[in-house]
């Protein structure tokens, strides 16, 4: 097996702060979301936006602080932004239209 | 087994799991993406059907298999850094609850799923076949990802070998079932 690349002691306090960080997100957004018996037929444009934007952030951080991807190679770092990027907007544009 | 005790540089970047893992990941990732796509498409071919169907979801349940989900990971994450410290025991109790964040998740989905059964909410709505699908192929996924722990977790046994690139497969398997339920959690719950 090859060396990992930091001590472990920082790997701990990354994977611990981005287990923190994930979870108020998720948390934000159900605050951000009305409940069931709010009238309104959609969420709203800005409100998916933001949306959006936390569950791609979310995404992010699990690949690179939890998948490691953060000390990963070039190629599998671009690999995996081009994911987040195309299906994250591709979601939000049909949502839009 | 042995701990680098400088910051990275370039040079030493790595491949976290191995080749094979990840195209497997690359893979899923990429024919998740594809149902996702698939999903919004016929969502905005009917946008207030599915719209009124979403409200039927408890978004609570939702948030709380999400934070049990991540916790997983972080447990995961933990017994990745434990095998590297030379800890294989503690990485085995880290992976045992890691696996069971995975127990429970499935135990509130299947609660999930017989209570939307219950109210009627069967696969004759478009909405709610999307759901079933989504969430069904999304917990096989988990279910493999629980024989895949195990597999890790017999790899730490004593007299095993131990080795970590086995854990860090195992590890990165399930963490992409996690990242799969954040896009999901999205779509299904949140964006109605």
């Amino acid at each position: 097996m090859t060396e990992p690349s930091t001590p472990p002691h920082r790997d701990k306090r990354a994977v611990l702060s981005a287990w923190a960080v994930l979870s108020a997100a998720t948390v934000l957004a159900w605050l951000l979301t009305p409940g069931e018996s709010q009238s309104a037929t959609t969420v709203g444009n800005e409100l998916v936006a933001a949306i959006v934007v936390l569950g791609a952030v979310k995404s992010r951080l699990i690949i690179r602080y939890f998948m490691e991807v953060r000390h990963a190679p070039r190629r599998l770092r671009h690999a995996t932004d081009a994911w987040l990027i195309v299906l994250w907007l591709t979601l939000l544009t049909i949502y839009l239209i | 087994m042995s701990t680098a005790a400088t910051r990275p540089r370039p040079a030493e970047r790595r491949l976290p799991g191995d080749v094979d893992m990840w195209v497997m990941v690359l893979g899923d990732l990429f024919f998740f993406g594809c149902y996702f796509v698939t999903y919004m498409v016929f969502r905005a071919q009917s946008v207030d059907e599915f719209t009124a169907a979403q409200r039927h979801l408890n978004v609570g349940i939702g948030v709380v298999n999400t934070v049990v989900l991540l916790t997983s990971s972080l447990f995961a994450a933990l017994a990745v850094i434990a095998v590297r410290e030379g800890e294989p025991r503690h990485a085995r109790r880290l992976l045992l609850a890691t696996g069971a964040c995975g127990v429970l998740f499935t135990l509130v989905k299947v609660y999930e799923w017989q209570a939307k059964i219950g109210q009627g909410h069967t696969m004759s709505d478009e909405f709610f076949s999307f759901y079933y699908v989504l969430t069904g192929v999304h917990l096989a996924h988990l279910a493999l990802g629980l024989l895949i722990l195990g597999v890790a977790f017999r790899e730490l046994g004593p007299l095993r070998a131990r080795r970590a690139t086995i854990v860090e497969q195992g590890v990165l398997f399930w963490h992409m079932i996690d990242l799969l339920w954040v896009v999901i959690f999205a779509l299904l719950y949140l964006m109605r």
